[in-house]
């Protein structure tokens, strides 16, 4: 099928546009996303073509809105969340880990809740600690919600789609320094499952899981191990929960080597959750200790050279994998 | 509701009504028995007090197209919208053939079906989610409401501020219940609220009344009036006084210096002064007692839920259960 290059953030645009042609149930809601077309101009030109009913402009309430669109979705929309930052997500929490994730649990399955919370993660863009968090692992520690991090314009449409048309709710977190990335889509934008992990290097020494950003740095590290002949496997979960385990298990007893480079907590982490259950379930395919590079455990900070120095870099990455192979 | 009774006189409509009162009333009361006998997992808030104000609300509503949430002491509500008095017993105490299989429990009573769309375990948290209610009705364009039924502890929470704003901003047809009993927990409304909750609203652009379900037929018009005003298309809100016959919890006897509720009385004394018969009245108690007694028995006689009411649960994020 013909292919174009779009970015993240037309992707996300243009899987909005799809869905909702295809489906007038489905509804957008959040701060200045309607005329504004979002702060991160994801839902430009949705007001336009669906109008104010669709493309649902709010108060600076996420508690009220949030919670609206659990209700929405308990009764027959499949409202379509924008919380501008996942940091906002301290506001309305109680919306999403007691309404949203327990809602279908609490019906004994009697409920639908087709809801998608669109929010942003991802540091190094100078937005200082309550704008720039990454806080895939603790909504993934949540019993009830699915957790999606793309990396990649066609993944990006992709799952946002199937998100979309899941029956449970969705938090969809899109990287802030990826919107402008390009990649190739396939026309029409053919949905992605969620739950499926994808091997976006090859390699036989080492097993790099990477999701959002931290997917490009290991891609970049690769480069560098590869001249110093070290051939790393890279692997971008996508889905964070439910995590496609397998596919990282195959890899690990492959390659016998598990590096996790996360932008997550460095405690009690998704880093943390792919090691235990790597080690759980390829033990012996181990030939060394599985390692993880996360931030320091600390917030995000604002100056450029402690941000910088706060992110794990693909020379980071570097030392980290050729130190376990090399041992 | 009563607009449907046509060929009952209005006597047998609230003669009627007063039964339903009577068997929330006789129902909660078999819920403290089972309570008391050690046979309820958890803590139980009843809801007996407030029994005139949930069968006149839940008679205004309609389940095909409104849509209720309620708080943690909403077992009577659940039941005035027309939820199976069984199941519900059941689902309190977490027996097989629950709303949810006993897998939820008393603070989360849910039956779509019947337009109660769920309790909440956390106070203030179900009125976000009656928003979505009516923008689901708004949408649908059938004349329905959302209905957010919550307490005046719940009335300080910023989720129902909020709400009650996004609402009014986006005209939605939602209807805010707040019953007035006077206690948030234990600390008192007078100690935990300033100024008034009618004001509240108002200033949010809501449209507000209150009553006092120890008035029945002033009562009764103010809810009509009330869901009618919402069916056509805008938020508005009622401050009903109800009482709290319990402490917070049913075994909880703070506050047992507070003074019985007079709603029930209230109401058979105005149903004497209509010229119903003090037989129909007995009659009619004595019915809903039995009833009621009946559904928590059949409950009561159901076994607990097994362990395996789990399993439809596990695995379905991933295998990463323990």
């Amino acid at each position: 099928m013909a292919e174009q290059v779009l970015t993240i953030r037309q992707a996300l645009n243009s899987a909005l546009h799809q869905a909702m042609a295809d489906d007038d149930t489905i509804i957008c809601i959040g701060e200045d996303i309607a005329e504004n077309g979002g702060v991160f101009k994801v839902t430009e030109g949705l007001s336009g073509k669906f109008g104010a009913e669709r493309m649902i402009d709010t108060p600076i309430s996420e508690t009220a809105f949030v919670g609206m669109g659990v209700g929405a979705a308990m009764t027959g929309l499949k409202p379509v969340v924008e919380l501008m930052f996942c940091d906002f997500a301290g506001v309305c929490f109680d919306q999403i880990m007691n309404q949203a994730a327990k809602a279908q649990f609490l019906s004994n399955g009697r409920l639908k809740l087709p809801l998608v919370i669109r929010t942003t993660m991802g540091a190094g863009d100078g937005s200082g600690a309550m704008h720039s968090a990454s806080l895939h692992s603790l909504f993934a520690s949540i019993a009830g919600l699915t957790v999606v991090c793309p990396s990649n314009p066609a993944d990006a449409a992709g799952l946002l789609k199937a998100a979309i048309r899941y029956d449970g709710p969705v938090i969809f977190m899109e990287n802030k320094q990826l919107y402008d990335f390009e990649g190739p889509v396939v026309a029409g934008l053919p949905e992605i499952s969620l739950g499926k992990a994808r091997t976006i290097r090859e390699g036989t020494d080492i097993t790099i899981v990477a999701a959002s950003a931290m997917g490009h740095r290991a891609l970049a590290a690769v480069e560098t191990l590869g001249t110093n002949g070290i051939s790393a496997e890279v692997i971008d979960p996508r889905t964070i929960k439910p995590l496609d385990v397998g596919a990282i298990v195959d890899s690990v007893e492959k390659t016998g080597r598990l590096l996790v480079v996360d932008e997550g907590t460095a405690f009690a982490g998704f880093a943390d959750a792919v090691i235990a259950a790597v080690s759980a379930q390829a033990f012996g395919s181990l030939r060394c200790a599985p390692m993880k590079l996360c931030p320091p455990d600390t917030p995000v900070p604002y100056a450029p050279a402690a941000e910088l120095r706060w992110l794990p870099d693909s020379a980071d990455i570097v030392e980290a994998a050729t130190n376990m192979t090399e041992a | 509701m009563l607009g449907s009774c046509r060929g009952r006189t209005m006597n047998e409509v609230a003669l009627k009504q007063y039964q339903s009162c009577w068997f929330i009333r006789s129902f909660e009361k078999a819920i403290a028995v089972q309570a008391r006998a050690g046979n309820v997992p958890g803590l139980v808030h009843l809801s007996t007090g407030s029994e005139v104000a949930d069968i006149l609300l839940g008679q205004q509503l309609d389940p095909t197209r409104d849509h209720v949430t309620g708080s943690h002491r909403s077992h009577g509500l659940a039941l005035a919208c027309g939820a199976d008095p069984v199941a519900v017993a059941k689902e309190i105490l977490g027996r097989e053939g629950g709303l949810s299989d006993g897998l939820a429990g008393t603070q989360h009573l849910l039956a779509p079906e019947t337009g109660f769309l769920t309790s909440n375990g956390i106070v203030g948290a179900q009125v976000p989610l009656a928003a979505g209610g009516a923008l689901s009705a708004n949408t649908a364009a059938v004349g329905g409401i959302g209905v957010a039924v919550f307490g005046d502890g719940a009335a300080n929470q910023g989720a129902v501020l909020e709400t009650m704003n996004l609402a009014a901003t986006l005209n939605l047809p939602m209807l805010f219940v707040m019953y007035n009993n006077g206690m948030a927990q234990t600390t008192a409304a007078v100690d935990a609220t300033s100024g008034s909750y009618c004001a509240r609203a108002e200033s949010f652009g809501l449209t507000a009344w209150s009553a006092d379900s120890d008035a029945y037929t002033d009562c009764l018009k103010t809810l009509r009036d009330a869901v009618t005003y919402t069916r056509l298309g805008s938020p508005a809100f009622v401050e009903v006084t109800v009482s709290r016959d319990h402490g917070h919890y049913f075994g909880d006897e703070e506050r047992s210096e507070f003074p019985p509720s007079k709603a029930m009385a209230c109401f058979a004394k105005w149903l004497s002064e209509q010229g119903v018969k003090d037989q129909l009245l007995n009659t009619a108690r004595c019915a809903a007692e039995k009833d009621a007694a009946a559904a928590v028995a059949a409950a009561a006689s159901a076994p607990f839920a097994a362990a395996n009411a789990l399993s439809p649960w596990l695995g379905v994020q991933g295998g990463t259960d323990g």
